[in-house]
């Protein structure tokens, strides 16, 4: 065991845990942040992707301990604290960008993650970003048009699906 | 499994001479093949990614240094010439983008698959890896570093510190191509670099690198000295010659992610737009001795 302290979505966090425990089950399980899910545990869905130091990272594919002294930012910290959606979940809410919704956490980090790098992104880059994000349900038409909607571009003439 | 994650150069030689760890430098192959999904545990691993001296890329009158544990991430954001855009190209083709802000250089190259995207680049670049310990520093060419399927020359107290590319190979213009079964998130099926230098239109030096199609990438060094004072508009006329030293020298497999003839196939079409693509970089600069560090 070895004690690892970091922030995560501000609120400084401090816990014993073994040495191989993933970031992604510090989240879950020590600090019950299950928005963060585990899809595929092998860094391949994009499922649990969470912010570490402002750079998406795929929480299944490195250790809490890797992260000691880290600003960490999940999908939890994205909504204001009185429920009020961040633009970018309320553009998927607005465009249908999620069905099952167990790829969204990630979907949202990663899209997240480009505005801040690429503020009016084309739909080819906002495709390009997200090759590390699988969604098996709604397929990424409307995932696109989200994302594209949030950074604040006209999506009336990209027909919804 | 027990981890350490020292903050400078001296405590990890320690730790390598002492405990012989595993190395861990960003992890995103050693999580993906552990036993038991994501978890490496049995063996101890030391994190070398906290050195502050093992990031970032020094360009120097030799050359470019690029520190081991720097990302992939950086590297395709760093200012860098035309020459070295075959790396950045390739760095941009590594995994996704999540992958990139923690897969490094030095990893890339020390986990030693066959199927290393950063290694055709860093030949064609002439890289040099620069490792240490507490006994001893060593400079290995990258063609000599990479042994074999998932082996290298690193002894097991030795780590790297840095890749260097050397200001000779800073000249020209490059370019890097890969297949897979998908653009991202893959193991490349077959992958080409080329950096090429033209004076009036002809070619005066070129490098070329396939990877994925034998135990470790080749360079292809009888058809590099053919290209010497071809025009580079006729490469594809010398076609013949690539196919032959491609049959020569690689020695592709059958696999789940392609036959061996699909390679072979692919390979030399990859080496073909690598070609293309650096020469049309190259005899676009201007007429001079390229671009310095």
């Amino acid at each position: 065991m070895t004690e690892v302290s970091m922030t995560v979505n501000g609120r400084p966090v401090r816990a014993d845990v073994p040495d191989n425990t993933l970031l992604a089950d510090f989240l879950r399980e020590n600090l019950e942040l299950t928005g963060t899910h585990v899809g595929c545990d092998t860094a391949q869905c994009g499922a649990c992707v969470v912010h570490v130091n402002g750079r998406a990272v795929k929480s299944c594919n490195i250790f809490a301990l890797e992260c000691e002294g880290a600003e960490v930012a999940t999908i939890e910290g994205e909504a204001a604290p009185d429920g009020t959606l961040s633009a970018i979940q309320q553009a998927f809410q607005d465009h249908h960008g999620l069905q099952c919704g167990f790829c969204t956490p990630g979907m949202v980090m990663s899209a997240k993650a480009l505005l801040a790098e690429n503020p009016e992104p084309t739909e080819a880059e906002i495709r390009a970003y997200l090759k590390g994000n699988i969604c098996r349900c709604t397929g990424y038409h409307n995932i696109v048009r989200a994302i594209m909607a949030a950074s604040g571009q006209d999506v009336s003439n990209i027909a919804a699906e | 499994m027990s981890y350490h994650r020292p903050q400078d150069l001296a405590s990890a030689y320690h730790l390598l001479a002492e405990r012989a760890p595993r190395l861990l430098a960003g992890g995103t192959d050693v999580y993906a093949s552990s036993e038991g999904p994501g978890r490496p545990d049995g063996a101890e691993l030391l994190d070398i990614t906290a050195i502050r001296a093992l990031h970032g890329i020094c360009p120097s009158p030799q050359g470019w240094r690029i520190g081991a544990a720097t990302t992939w991430a950086e590297v395709a954001g760093a200012d860098l010439p035309p020459a070295l855009d075959a790396l950045k190209q390739a760095a941009r083709e590594i995994g996704s983008p999540q992958i990139q802000n923690r897969a490094t250089v030095a990893g890339n190259l020390c986990n030693a698959s066959p199927a290393a995207d950063g290694v055709p680049p860093l030949l064609v670049l002439d890289a040099m890896v620069e490792t240490g310990s507490l006994r001893r520093a060593r400079m290995i060419p990258l063609r000599k570093f990479v042994t074999g399927p998932r082996t290298t020359a690193l002894r097991t107290d030795e780590m790297v510190i840095a890749v260097h590319v050397p200001a000779s190979a800073g000249k020209g213009a490059s370019a890097f191509e890969k297949i897979g079964a998908r653009r991202h998130m893959v193991i490349s099926i077959a992958m080409a670099a080329a950096r090429m230098v033209t004076r009036q239109g002809q070619i005066t030096e070129a490098a070329i690198s396939v990877g994925a199609c034998s135990p470790v990438a080749r360079r292809l060094t009888a058809f590099e000295k053919m290209l010497k004072g071809t025009a580079a508009t006729r490469i594809a006329d010398l076609r013949p010659h690539l196919e032959q030293e491609l049959a020569e020298c690689l020695s592709p497999i059958d696999d789940l992610r392609a036959d061996a003839a699909y390679r072979a196939h692919v390979a030399g079409a990859l080496v073909l737009r690598c070609l293309a693509r650096a020469a049309s970089g190259a005899t676009s600069q201007p007429e001079s001795e390229g671009e310095g560090p």
